[in-house]
């Protein structure tokens, strides 16, 4: 029981995935150029019940300085008083979807998501220096980023190569006849860490004659390992050493920015009509936003082409529209020109481009192939959106597959209608993301 | 909670314990009878919850919280957060405070929330759910919906009882919410048990049970009796057509059983979920009927105690301000800012109409001559409030003493005196219900000064007819020395008892209303595809918008017969009164119901037609066709819905014959 609950049961009702952002990419409205937020339509389930035809019921509307004329057209409805302001009833206006504004980076999370996508842009143009971690080390520093562990360790490694076991040296010290230099050289030999005075030390109080023999000794005595001394003695004083003194220092890690610049290519010729170039607007906008959303800094250049290229502002680019032929090298030779300024070293690339295919004869193979080899970028994508099936001519997308097949950094799709929006979005980052691998 | 979090919030408890408790005593001295209010602080997310659950802490496990849940933090976060009020009808009632709100927000919310209080304790409508219970003063509503919260949640958790189909269960009864008879005073059942068998002598039987006199009295009384023996052996067809679909479904609904392909009786918990869902749709029907009254007293209060009695210190006053016109602000017809004008102008209608009938009896003013007579503008200076009370807070406490007994409250000011009250800050602890009504007093108002001056001749002469002569005055002084400063506040008083939306604004939305604020009608045609303004008549404007609040702004479905065809159907007529209903839907709910009553159900409903052939002349003319009203019947077996045409006769007596909610003038596009 609980709210959480209640939002998850929300999420499966009448479908078991975010079918509304499917549906949005097929049906939203675009709502122009805005980057800052996107709206999204988000799923309203709304249960039957008996209601008033919307249109039939009319309503109650306010003029804006003084009454309008009987007649007069009044726009889209009002909301109305008695219509329900707290959301108990959604879904009112007889929509299905109801809408709220995402940021592109929400955007471009949901879209991983929903397509299973999992895009980790590439950071390029170095832009700082910063400080990592606490993970190198220095011999001098503050005491604050003094090491003491590791100080610790070293002091215990220290005592614990200085330690030998003195009750054992005690006995050799007793065998009969023998020298301090002799104990000295055995103790060595048994590589015991002792030094010549502290022998003389331990031999002037000892008697000789209890051991006939070294051998004696090793057989009779059992030595003690230093382990088992310090687990029965307690560890006592650890020498710590100016020397193992160490201080930590941050590493230098250096901060890649996630630069991206896309370049969207649309054909505007005489062909291009209305319906196709909504599809082109329906598929390159949440790419733009995708794109927006994933990387720290994105810039958006728009070329439109006939026969030639030029640059246009976003506001133009789905609208325009001219006469003339159509030569896709033109805009290829433009792209070139603009990305120049933004070096394949710093910048990842992004270009698109979208038309019905239809292209003047020989270009796509004699000009466009070799600029797409000759521009890096992360991906080229081709959409072909050709809602009234194929015309004969129109070969620029079929070309671009048998040149560049399945497996390279070049997609094509096609988009014939809205129901296709949503996997031609899928084959073009799906290929980036193949790539990638 | 963590500790941090707790400290927090008792620190800001503390620091609100005192506008709290001034913001009470103020609603009082003001008139408000509020129920005790618990303010409880809770941080964002909390409230986020709390707003999802409809102002409660605990809900029956539903998928329509979640949604609303989501929708709330997707619009939080993009909208920055926005200072809420959430208060629950409950005695005593509980409001919840954001933490993150200024002081200012939280004193505004206070004061909102008092007025909500008062609302929820003196509405006659709120009544109607705890009236018909022995301790009426008990709502009980946070007690009641967690138990509710708890026996469904028992159900779904039930090994024998699949959840699923407790959630379906559920959907199935909340399409129908709205399907209740809001105007009648809740109970939990809505006539006997239906098993019970009638006989000849019912009355006869009902003595030998031995109930109390009291009893037979609320229950079975005669005209019980008279609808039971005139139904003969068919208690589940209603006498008068019964409105409340989810009570008559609790008493003669059965469940389809899907594998044996027949009715059978609804189990135990299907019984129990229809009910308590029907319990929360009356408990939260008076709260959907007086939404634009109940959110306007608030704001009016709200700003009285805000802004004209200084509730807000200086420095909150803009903060104040600047919220208060971004939720009166957002759009004409919000329930808010509708529902404030109409109570300033309930106010305002009132005081002039006290004032003009003062001035009526002076001796040589007529209704006829007053206008030429009467200098407006001195008598608004006669108006005004004697400097003192309007200059308050003052350190003159002699000043304050020296005015009428009946505005001063002399403890008030001796307490002032020794220091005790602190009138600097609450200059209305000197003042009593009516020195605050004299210092308020709305004619004399900025915003309102026109008011007086524009009374309309019609207006005059039916104040000047109806009046009793019992009282002449001399002179205008004299008879303005007369006027009642708390005529206003008295009848908002009075209306705030006794209405809901649909007679608020039949009755207060007046033509000057309608005019004023330029509203106008609009219907769609079929011709043209689109909506065109169809009237500015405000009788026109009120009816359509009448239309949004009476019956929830539903259509209005009642069980006609229990047995139709003779074949236990149910039949169901929708009333129609010129709007038609959305038929989509309408088979959508249809197959819902049929889920909570068993066997087939029938919807006799009036369709206005126009057929394509007209359609096209009508474009061609440019004017709009004349639809053709037929009857029809949608009727689901539980397999399909079927949609017939059935004979004018059948669905005659649905027709409303008088009011019609179609605006359309007969000359429209022309």
């Amino acid at each position: 029981m609980g709210l959480r609950d209640d939002v998850e049961r929300f999420r499966e009702v009448g479908e078991a995935r975010r079918q509304d952002l499917a549906d949005f990419i097929r049906y939203g409205d675009l709502g122009g150029g805005r980057r800052d937020g996107i709206e999204i339509p988000v799923k309203i389930v709304s249960l039957p019940e008996f209601e008033y035809d919307q249109r039939d019921r009319g309503g109650v509307g306010q003029g804006d300085g003084g009454t309008p004329d009987v007649g007069q057209p009044v726009g889209q409805p009002q909301p109305q008083p008695g219509d329900d302001g707290d959301g108990e009833e959604p879904g009112e206006e007889g929509g299905e979807h109801e809408y709220y504004e995402m940021d592109p980076e929400e955007f471009a999370r949901e879209l991983d998501e929903e397509l299973g996508l999992d895009l980790e842009p590439k950071g390029k143009r170095v832009i700082e220096e910063k400080e990592g971690p606490f993970t190198d080390l220095t011999r001098s520093g503050p005491d604050s980023t003094l090491d003491f562990e590791r100080m610790f360790k070293e002091g215990l490694k220290r005592k614990l190569s200085m330690e030998f076991d003195e009750a054992f040296l005690e006995e050799i010290c007793a065998v009969e006849g023998i020298t301090p230099r002799e104990v000295f050289e055995y103790a060595r030999g048994e590589s015991m860490p002792v030094s010549m005075a502290a022998v003389e030390e331990l031999y002037a109080g000892t008697e000789r004659g209890r051991w006939p023999s070294i051998e004696a000794v090793e057989e009779n005595v059992e030595r003690e390992s230093v382990g088992a001394r310090i687990r029965r003695e307690g560890i006592g004083h650890v020498p710590f050493r100016r020397e193992d003194e160490r201080y930590r220092y941050p590493e230098i890690v250096e901060e890649r920015e996630k630069n991206v610049v896309v370049v969207n290519i649309r054909d505007v010729s005489g062909s291009m009509r209305e319906k196709k170039r909504e599809l082109v607007e329906r598929t390159f906008t949440p790419l733009d936003w995708y794109l927006q959303g994933k990387y720290d800094n994105a810039e958006f250049r728009y070329v439109a082409h006939d026969a030639d290229a030029w640059e246009v502002d976003r506001e133009e680019f789905f609208g325009i529209r001219s006469g003339g032929g159509t030569r896709i090298s033109s805009a290829y030779e433009l792209a070139v020109e603009i990305l120049e300024e933004y070096p394949w070293s710093e910048w990842n690339r992004y270009v698109f481009a979208a038309g019905d295919s239809e292209n003047s004869s020989n270009d796509t193979e004699k000009r466009v192939i070799p600029l797409i080899e000759e521009i890096p970028a992360n991906l080229h994508a081709y959409v072909e959106t050709q809602p009234s099936g194929n015309a004969i001519n129109a070969t620029h997308a079929e070309e671009l597959e048998r040149r560049f097949g399945e497996d390279d950094d070049v997609a094509v799709a096609y988009v014939n209608d809205e129901e296709d929006v949503t996997d031609a979005i899928y084959e073009i980052l799906s290929t980036e993301e193949g790539a990638d691998e | 909670m963590s500790d941090t979090e707790r400290y927090h919030k008792q620190r800001i408890a503390g620091e609100l314990e005192e506008p709290v408790s001034e913001a009470r005593e103020l609603a009082e001295r003001l008139g408000l009878e509020p129920y005790p209010v618990n303010y409880w602080i809770v941080d964002h997310d909390e409230m986020n919850e709390l707003i999802a659950y409809g102002g409660f802490q605990s809900r029956y496990p539903h998928w329509r919280w979640g949604m609303g849940y989501d929708r709330q933090r997707k619009q939080d976060r993009y909208t920055g957060g926005k200072a809420f009020e959430i208060v629950n009808n409950d005695n005593p009632s509980h409001a919840f405070l954001q933490e993150s709100n200024t002081l200012a927000d939280q004193k505004a919310v206070i004061t909102h929330v008092e007025a909500h209080a008062d609302f929820f304790a003196k509405n006659e409508w709120f009544g109607l759910f705890t009236g018909a219970r022995e301790d009426a003063g008990a709502v009980d509503a946070a007690a009641t919906l967690e138990r509710h919260a708890r026996a469904i949640d028992e159900y779904m958790a039930d090994p024998e009882i699949d959840r699923a189909e407790v959630e379906r269960w559920i959907d199935h009864c909340l399409s129908l919410e709205d399907n209740i008879d809001q105007h009648r005073a809740f109970s939990r059942r809505l006539d006997l048990e239906g098993g019970v068998e009638l006989e000849d002598d019912l009355a006869e039987k009902l003595d030998d049970l031995g109930l109390s006199e009291e009893v037979r009295g609320e229950v079975f009384d005669d005209e019980w009796l008279a609808a039971i023996e005139e139904d003969g052996d068919r208690p589940n067809v209603p006498a008068e057509p019964e409105k409340d679909l989810l009570g008559f479904l609790r008493e003669h609904g059965k469940a389809y059983d899907e594998e044996a392909g027949k009715a059978v009786e609804m189990s135990e918990w299907q019984r129990d979920v229809l009910d308590m869902l029907r319990t929360e749709a009356y408990y939260f029907a008076p709260q959907k009927m007086t939404k634009v009254m109940n959110e306007g007293w608030a704001s009016y209060w709200e700003s009285t105690m805000m802004a004209d009695e200084g509730f807000a210190d200086d420095d909150e006053f803009l903060t104040y301000a600047d919220h208060m016109s971004k939720v009166l602000g957002s759009g004409g017809l919000n329930p808010y800012s509708l529902g404030l004008a109409l109570w300033e102008y309930v106010e305002n209608v009132t005081n002039r109409r006290e004032v003009l009938e003062r001035l009526l009896r002076v001796e040589g003013i007529s209704w006829r001559t007053l206008e030429d007579v009467v200098d407006f503008g001195a008598v608004l200076e006669h108006l005004e409030p004697p400097e003192t009370l309007s200059a308050l807070p003052t350190d003159d406490l002699d000043a304050v003493a020296a005015l009428p007994d009946r505005w001063i409250d002399d403890e008030g000011v001796a307490a002032a005196r020794t220091g005790e009250i602190d009138a600097e800050r609450y200059p209305w602890k000197l003042l009593t219900y009516e020195g605050l009504a004299r210092r308020n007093y709305s004619l004399v108002r900025p915003q309102h000064r026109g008011f007086l001056r524009r009374v309309s001749q019609n207006e005059l002469e039916r104040i000047g007819r109806y009046l009793f002569d019992d009282a002449r005055y001399g002179s205008v002084e004299e008879a303005l020395a007369d006027v009642e400063y708390t005529a206003g506040w008295d009848r908002l008083f009075d209306v705030r008892e006794s209405h809901n939306d649909v007679t608020f604004l039949d009755q207060f939305l007046t033509d000057e209303f309608v005019a004023e604020n330029d509203f106008f009608a609009y219907e769609y045609s079929r011709a043209t595809g689109q909506y065109h303004v169809s009237s500015t008549d405000p009788a026109d404007v009120k009816r359509k918008l009448l239309l949004q609040f009476t019956n929830f702004g539903k259509p209005t479905i009642a069980v006609y017969d229990g047995n139709y065809n003779n074949a236990g159907e149910l039949l169901l007529g929708h009333q129609y009164n010129g709007v038609a209903l959305d038929l989509e839907q309408a088979a959508a709910t249809v197959q819902r119901v049929f889920e909570l009553w068993g066997r087939p159900v029938n919807l006799l409903t009036i369709v206005p037609e126009v057929d394509e052939h007209d359609l096209e002349v009508a474009r061609r003319q440019n004017r709009e066709p004349e639809p053709e009203e037929r009857g029809k019947r949608l009727r689901y077996d539980g397999e399909e819905v079927v949609v017939e045409d059935v004979p004018w006769e059948e669905v005659e007596g649905l027709a409303a014959d008088d009011v019609d909610y179609d605006t359309k003038p007969e000359e429209w596009l022309a």
